[in-house]
Parts: C-alpha cells; structure tokens; sequence
C-alpha cells in the first residue's frame, strides 16, 4: 500500500526526468523526441493505481509520518470524493498524455513541456488524496508552478497562433491580446494572490486546533470559537486559494490568457486539474465542514451566502463573455469559468439544503471535467487542422473530421443539459437545490442559474455550429491524426459512464435522486428551455445587428483592465514609493549621515586647542556643575 | 603576608636595579624583569589568581620592553618606574584595606608623572608633561576626597556626604582614565608626547584606577548608590560617543588611539552601573578587567609600533580586530561580558549605545591598522606585538575562568 500511494505520486514525475534532462543536453534529436512515450507510460501507471484504489481500497485514511511531534503528517484520504476525482484525473492527464504524443511532436520545448505537464498531473493527484492541508499546500503550490511553466511554454512569443485575442487591437490603453509568455505570468501572478491569505489561513487553522487534517478538525467547534468576523475572515482567506485558482470573479482574467499555453494544457488545466482542484477543495471542505450542520454557528451562513453568490454571478458572467467569443478556446475558458461558478454555487448551497447538494455539485464536476476535455481537444485539432485560433468552418470540415464533430455534438449535448444526456440530470439537481432555498435566500440563485443555463447551452451550440456548420472560410491540413481523435473519443464516451450510473442510480451517494429530479416538471421545463436556446443558436451562430454587444463581452466587460492596467498602476505607485524610500535611505547613508558624524567629530575634536587655560576651565566647570547638580537632590 | 614580603623584596630589587642604571642600563633592566619574576613566582601560592598576575606581568614585561626600543633621558630609572606600576597592579588584587587601596592608586599614577617628560630626542616634553601633570593631580586629589568622603559617610551613614563623595571619586577617576567630558588632556598628550613612554601611559596604568574604584566602592556601599549610577552610565555615554565618533576624523595615528582610548574608558566605566545587581557584578568587573588588558596590550602595542613607524600587518589587524570585537578574539569577550552584565542589570538601553558606538569605531580601528603597516625589518616591536597578538588569541575558548579570576581580584584574598 505504501509504495502504491508513493508511486501514484511518484511515477509520472520520474518517468518525466529522462526527457527533461536529455532535451537539456541534445534538443531536438530523434533519440530525444522519443522519450515522452516513457512520460506517458508514467502518467499510465498513475492511472492504473489510481483506478486500483477506486476499486478495491476501503474508505478512511492513511498516515505516513512526517513531523509527527507537530501532528502534522502525510495523510491520504480514501473517501467517495477522493477515489473519484482521482481516478478521474489520472485517465484524463493519461488520455490528454496520448493526445499530446501527436499533438506535440514537432515541439521545441518537448523536456519543459512534458516535465510541468507530468508534475501537473502529480501535484493534482496530491491535492486529491491529501487530507493534510499542510501536504495538500505542497500540491497545490506544485499547481501554481507547473501551470506558470505550461501555460508561457512557448515563451518566444514567436507564432501568432499562440496569443490570445487578436494582435495589434487597442480599447483605450489597454492592448486587447497576450502573448504566452505574458500569460504565463498573468496566471502565476493572480494565484499568488490568493495564495498568500490561504497560507496565513492555514496556519491559523493550525494555531488554533492544533490540526490540519480536514477530516478530523473540529469545524463547528472552531468557528464557534473564533465567531461571526472570525469565522468569516479566516474562511474568506483560506478560499482566496479556490477563488483564485477556479477563476471566480475578479481573478477570472489569468485563465482566459492561459490560453496561450499548448492546447494539451488547456484542456487537463479546463478538466481535471487547477482550476478544478480550487471547486474540489471546496467541496471536499463542506463535505468535513457539515454546514448544513452547523445553522446555530455564527458567520457560517453569511460565509456560504457570499460563496454562493459570487460562484453564482461568476457563472452569469463567463457564460456572457462567452456568447461574445470568437476564439476557440477562450469561448471554452469562458465556459469553464462558468461552470465553475456554478459548482461553487450549488456545493454553497449545502448549507440550507444538506450533503446531497455538495454530491450534486461534485456529479457537476465530473460531468465537465469529461465533456470539457473533449471539447478543448476537439479545439486543439481544429486548431491544427486549420491553422486558426479563431471558430471556423464548415459541414465539409465535418464530413473529413467525423471523430471530432460527433464528439463536439455528444460533449455539448451531455455538457448543455439537454435531455437526456448526463448535465440534464445533474443541471436538475441543481434547479431543485436552488428552488430548494428560494424560501431561504430568495429567488435570485434559481434566476441566475437557469439564465446561465439558456446561454451556457447557446455557446456550447455556437461552438458547435460555427466550428463545423455555419462557420467561416478555412484552409485545411490534415495529417493523418491517429492518436488525437482516440483519444476525446475515449474521454467523450466517459459521459456514458456517469449517465449509466445516474439511470440505474447505483451511486452510493447520488442513487436515484438525481433521476427523481430529473422527472420533475420543473425540471423538464428548464431542459426544454435550453434544448430551444441550443437549437436558436445552432441555426443562428452569429447575429451580425447585436455585434457592438458580442464585443462587449468578448473583451470579458473589460475586466482585462483590472489586470493590466489598475493592479499594475497600483504596483507602480508602491514601487515609486519604494525608490523614493530607498534614494532617502541611500541619501541617509551616503550624505547625511557621514556628514553629521563628520560635524559632531569636528566639534568634539575643536575643544583640543592646546591652551591649558581652555581645558582646565571645561574640566573645572564639569567637576562644579556635577557636583552643584548632584547636590540640588538634596535641597 | 607572603605577598607583603616578596612585594617589599621586589621593591629593594627595583630601587637598587635604578641605583645602579647610573653604572649600566643594563642592570636596571634585569632587574626590573628579576622583581617581576619574584612577583610571578609567588602568585603560585594563591592559583586562583595566577592567571591575573600571569597577564600583568607580561604587559609589565612588555611595557618595560616598549622603554627599551630606544634610549631616552633617564633610561634604566623608566624600567625600574614601569616595573613599579606592574608590581602594584598586582598587588592591588590582594588587598582590601582602604588604605593601601588609595596608596595603590597613588604609586602606579605618579611613576608616569616622571615618564610623560622623556624624550628620545634629547628635548624633554615640557609642555605636554604640564597639562598632563595638573590633570592627573586634579584627578588624585578628587579621587582621594572623594574616597575619603565615602568612608566617612559610610561609618557617620550620611546621604549627602556619600553623593558628594560618589561623584568626586567618579570626576577623579574619568579625569585620571580619560573619560570625557573631562578628557581634554588625552589628545594632545597622546597626540604630542614621546609614543614609548604613553605606551606605558594609555596601557598598564588604566587597570589600578578602575580596581581601586570597584572596591572602594564596594567596601563603602551605602543603600542610596542605586541612585547614582545613572550618573556613572551618563558619564559612559558621553564618553563613548565622544570618543568614537571624534576619532573617527582624526588623522594622526596617536590622536586616533587617544579617542580611542576615550572610548574604551567609556566601554569600563559603564559597568559602574551594574555595582549595585548582585548576580551580575562580577560579570560586569570581569568585562570590564578584560577590556583593560585588552587596551593595555593593543595600545602598548600600536604606541610602540608608531615609534617604529609601524610594525608587521597581521599583527596589527588582529589587534585592530580585538579591539572592534571579533569573536573569538579577547576584544569580543570583554564587551559580551560587558553587555550581558548591562542587559543583565536591566540596562539595555545601554548596551544598545555600547552596540552602536561598536559599530561607529570600526573605520577608525582599521585605519590604525593600516596606518601601522610597514615592511619594516621585525625588531622588538614586533615582538611585543606578537606577545600582544598571542594574548588576543588566549580566548579561542570561551573564556569562563576569567569570570572568577575577576570574583577574586575584587573580592581580595
């Protein structure tokens, strides 16, 4: 069992190294370009063993110590989240791994590429299984630097493909595209952001039980201790970390620029991991957290009200801007923020509605993490098909791409919600979570939610139609892709998977909710709503007369000028301030000190002018004024 | 009463060894080195302070060796006068009464009196002799009222006459050591005189003052010295930044080493303030002992090397080292214990100026150092420096064992 768990973690990072360093020494060879095969198979082991453990390992932890004087241990969970989510992020870094054989063979980085991708893949694994949020930190900061390497991989900036938003067009002063390199940066610098609270957060938590394992923590007993603005400080602080790393507004804008990274990166970093490892943690906080436990606590409910309707409004948001886009993948990165939101949101509600809520959520989770792979995928094959970034062609392009096109009708359907594909059931759990807590916290959560629903799956058939139906002109360059097309198909059929699952209700923990929910009227008038927004804009991709309005939101609201233009004039003005500080210390250290040692010294020393008389007299009146002085005490 | 005797014996070697300097100079000087062999020899009866009477000793042979560099006026009478300051400083450790305590202060002073005139040259250093002479008598006459006006208050329990006699025996003995504000002889002597005999000035004669003061003021301690202390750390300030911060625009070596000289005074005179802290008395004398052998075999030292217009690199950094305090070097010990006595006494604010006036010194001791190097053929300077050196590098370990020497020496036997 201990070196199963080691090498689950293990395995893709070793079987990374051998190209890492060879491509250092020989780029570009032959010998070198076939060394990913051997990245590859690591990422397959981890998926055999991450499979293995869904299958036959009991629920519960395990330990292997660490600091064990501080309580502060690597401990794995095994529970109904984690063996999910695990096997399902190592078939799809496996999968997106064969994808990226072909994808990636003509690389010029292939060392850099496949070591971050495989330490991606790792350092998901372990923010997965770890119940130690100490160990879990070690993870995710393995996220954070792995996602920084992929996503400005192509750090020439050379390849127009690369960039993000088209090249040369200004909105004020902001410059309306971003190369790779540039992204990359974007994306580490906005998850620092959240990091740094989440860091003091856990070792508040820390200070204050005694504890970091999620599941043993005392939750209840720790809010109640630290009450309302405690609570809801610490809790804001710790999920500055999911904020950030899902994107949620405002720091929504690195993952739209992630997009310049290889589309291999997109979609594992859109599916399985970073940005889905900020909703899982959230979830898997409220599974241990029991809010719905917890209504007499203070602070706890104010704090899920927040979550829920900043996931909420999130959700609205990336699914405007992304009926705005025209660029494959950032339409797609759009889409993800939006159904991101929507996890937070509905994993929030748990609150007033209980434990299945959060399941609900997570079922949300899988069901994207699947179709959005494909999704981005299919895109990265467009992409190479055509030499374009933006949406583009036609039913002939159909015809010669039958895997793609099939895959992109199935991930949209499954993903849209339309009946009776698998988002139908699980976007029905949902609308019977948030009719649930209409009498609670209004109506707002189910308008926003079924508004994003009728635009989520309006994009979703845009994508579709404008890629193979309604689009432009294109030049296609076909290759003879073998491994590419397997592979989302592969990861497309995983939809099946989970709607068997749902059907039967053989789900231990979803079991035949979700098809109840599913059966409801309510229910049923919501997916036709979204199956009539589906097939509007399958017909109609594009209306030309309300183009004004697509810009709008294709430039995301402008919310790019949060990053590049009022963050960095506020880093300006503290950096102005810092040299003004440090030319003050300089002229401190330089001029005005020296020059008043300088002063004092020559004073001191213009005593000594060599007459007695002088001397005697300063020596004489010190002797009589200590005297005189010590003597006034006494009067 | 061994002591007593081998002292007397001492003193007849000493005055016959000048007598008959008038034959042959030589005489004196074996003479000299005969009496404090005499004395070193006897110290083995009393181990515990061995190591005390070991280290004056050598800066006694030392300073004698300093007046040997080269022949003045009165050669073989300034061995015997040198060899004479030695052997009381020794002698000050075994006694307790007041008495001696105060006849003590008196005989390792005036010997100076007579070797502050001498030259190498022929011209005696009239000038400079004078300002130095009414200084040092100003100092002995308030030194000696001052301890008067203790003990008497002390037996008659006057408060008034007590802090009347503090602070006068305080003025004599910064006056007598250098301490500002009443340091105004320190530069031009050190600046203007011969650089042999203030070797003997600015080094072994510091050491009696400062003992003398710690047990007379122990011995009269009335409830109310808790008070006056304030007045010792005001007078350590000021003499601390006087000294450090004058020197450092001064430019001849010899003016250098008399802010520096300043400063050290103020470095000792501030474990004054800790007389009155039980638990840390002893440490802070033991700082502060430590920190006048430090100064009297780096000044013994620099002075002699000015004479030769300098002397071996090495030496004169590891010297200049110390006296910045350089772990594990001397210099570095004397000020931990120093520091950890004024902390210890709750004084912190004191040792932060102490840090700080470390720091502020720096330049001007490397400047010494640099100052001081010369390729000059090694001869007796350099030899008295390497003796210096070697005694700087006594404390590569913790030097724990001088913290009871300390006990002992102002305790008495």
């Amino acid at each position: 069992m201990n070196w199963e768990i080691i090498l689950l973690f293990a395995a893709p990072v070793i079987c990374s190294l051998p190209i890492a360093f060879y491509w250092v020494k020989d780029p570009g060879s032959e010998k070198a370009r076939k060394l990913p095969y051997l990245s590859v198979f690591g990422l397959f082991v981890s998926f055999v063993i991450a499979i293995h453990i869904l299958l036959t390992y009991p629920n519960g932890t395990y330990t292997i110590p660490w600091l064990p004087e501080y309580n502060i241990n690597f401990v794995f969970i095994f529970d109904y989240l984690s063996k999910y989510m695990g096997a399902l992020t190592a078939f799809i870094a496996f999968m997106i791994g064969l994808y990226g054989l072909e994808y990636m063979k003509h690389d010029y980085r292939l060392g850099w590429y496949w070591f971050f991708f495989n330490m991606f893949t790792a350092s998901m694994l372990l923010v997965v299984y770890s119940d130690n949020l100490l160990m879990l930190l070690i993870g995710w900061e393995g996220l954070g630097l792995a996602s920084w390497g992929l996503i400005g991989h192509w750090f020439r900036d050379d390849d127009e493909i690369s960039y993000v938003g088209i090249v040369g067009r200004k909105v004020g002063p902001l410059k309306m595209y971003w190369p790779p390199s540039y992204g990359g940066w974007r994306a580490i610098s906005t998850i620092r952001t959240g990091d740094m609270p989440m860091f003091f957060a856990v070792a508040a938590i820390y200070a204050l039980t005694g504890n970091l394992n999620i599941s043993q923590i005392h939750w209840g007993a720790l809010f109640a201790k630290i009450g309302f603005a405690g609570t809801l400080f610490l809790m804001l602080c710790f999920l500055m970390g999911p904020f950030t790393k899902s994107a949620q507004l405002p720091f929504s804008e690195w993952l739209m620029t992630a997009m310049t990274g290889p589309t291999t990166v997109s979609a594992l970093l859109h599916s399985a991991t970073m940005v889905a490892a900020g909703t899982y943690l959230f979830i898997r906080m409220s599974w241990y957290i029991h809010p719905w436990a917890l209504h007499s606590v203070p602070g706890v409910g104010t704090l899920y009200l927040v979550v829920l309707l900043l996931g909420l409004f999130s959700a609205l948001y990336g699914a405007s801007v992304a009926i705005g886009c025209l660029e494959r993948k950032v339409l797609l990165a759009a889409s993800t923020m939006s159904s991101l939101g929507l996890m937070f949101g509905c994993a929030a509600a748990s609150y007033w509605f209980g434990k299945l809520a959060v399941v609900i959520a997570f079922w949300y989770l899988m069901t994207h993490a699947f179709a959005k792979a494909t999704l981005f995928l299919v895109a990265g094959h467009l992409i190479h098909a055509t030499h374009d970034r933006f949406c583009c062609g036609d039913l002939n392009l159909a015809k010669k791409m039958k895997t793609a096109f099939i895959a992109t009708i199935v991930a949209t359907i499954a993903l849209g919600g339309l009946p009776p594909l698998t988002a139908y059931w699980v976007k029905a759990g949902m609308d019977t979570v948030m009719h649930h807590i209409v009498e609670m916290v209004g109506s707002l959560p189910l308008d926003l939610l079924i508004v994003t629903s009728l635009l989520y799956s309006a994009f979703l058939a845009k994508f579709l139609s404008l890629n193979f139906w309604k689009g432009d002109k294109y030049h296609l360059h076909l290759h003879g892709e073998k491994l590419m097309p397997f592979a989302y198909a592969c990861v497309v059929s995983m939809v099946f998977l989970l709607l068997y699952r749902i059907i039967t209700g053989t789900d231990p923990l979803a079991e035949t909710h979700l098809l109840e929910f599913g059966l409801e009227k309510d229910s049923f008038i919501v997916g036709l709503g979204v199956t009539a927004t589906y097939l509007f804009a399958l017909v109609v991709p594009r209306i030309r007369a309300l183009s004004p309005v697509g810009t709008f939101l294709g430039d995301r609201m402008y919310l790019p000028a949060l990053n590049d233009f009022i963050v960095p004039s506020i880093g300006w003005a503290i950096s102005k301030l810092i040299e003004y500080t440090h030319r003050a210390i300089d002229w401190f250290c330089h001029f005005g000190l020296p020059d008043a040692m300088l002063a004092i010294s020559k004073r001191i020393r213009a005593i000594q002018v060599g007459y007695m008389r002088v001397y005697m007299k300063i020596a004489l009146a010190f002797v009589m004024a200590a005297i005189v002085v010590s003597m006034l005490g006494w009067l | 009463m061994l002591l007593g005797s081998s002292t007397i014996l001492a003193l007849v070697v000493l005055t016959l060894g000048a007598a008959c300097s008038l034959k042959d100079v030589r005489i004196s000087l074996a003479a000299s080195l005969v009496a404090l062999a005499i004395v070193l020899a006897t110290a083995v009866s009393t181990p515990q302070l061995f190591m005390y009477v070991l280290l004056i000793i050598a800066v006694g042979v030392l300073a004698v060796f300093s007046m040997n560099v080269r022949e003045n006026q009165m050669s073989g009478i300034d061995y015997a006068l040198v060899a004479l300051i030695a052997v009381i400083t020794v002698y000050i450790a075994y006694t307790s009464d007041i008495a001696f305590i105060l006849a003590s202060f008196v005989i390792a002073s005036v010997p100076t009196y007579a070797l502050v005139f001498v030259s190498t040259d022929g011209k005696p250093h009239v000038d400079v002799a004078i300002k130095y002479i009414t200084f040092m008598v100003l100092a002995t006459v308030l030194f000696i009222i001052g301890t008067l006006l203790l003990v008497f208050s002390n037996s008659a329990n006057n408060s008034i006459l007590y802090t009347l006699g503090f602070v006068m025996l305080i003025l004599g003995l910064g006056m007598e050591v250098g301490c500002a504000p009443v340091h105004e002889w320190v530069p031009d002597v050190f600046s203007a005189a011969d650089p042999l005999p203030l070797s003997v000035i600015a080094s072994i004669t510091k050491i009696v003052p400062f003992i003398a003061a710690y047990k007379i003021l122990l011995l009269t301690a009335l409830p109310q010295l808790n008070n006056l202390t304030v007045f010792v750390a005001f007078i350590a300030v000021i003499s601390m930044f006087t000294g450090n911060i004058g020197a450092l625009t001064a430019k001849e070596t010899g003016r250098i080493l008399a802010y520096s000289t300043v400063a050290n005074m103020g470095y000792i005179i501030a474990t004054l303030a800790v007389i009155t802290t039980k638990n840390f008395l002893y440490l802070a004398f033991a700082g502060a002992l430590l920190q006048l052998i430090v100064n009297a075999f780096g000044k013994l030292s620099f002075f002699a090397s000015i004479k030769t217009n300098g002397s071996s690199r090495p030496l004169m950094y590891l010297l200049a080292l110390s006296f910045i305090g350089l772990p594990p070097l001397m210099g570095f010990w004397s000020k931990f214990f120093i520091l950890t006595s004024l902390v210890g006494a709750g004084l912190v604010w004191l040792a932060f100026l102490l840090i700080v006036n470390s720091a502020i010194s720096i330049p001007y001791y490397l400047r010494i150092a640099r100052n001081l190097t010369s390729n000059t053929i090694p001869g007796k300077v350099t030899a008295i420096s390497l003796v210096a050196s070697a005694a700087m590098l006594m404390t590569v370990l913790p030097p724990n064992w001088f913290i009871n020497v300390a006990k002992i020496v102002i305790g008495g036997v």
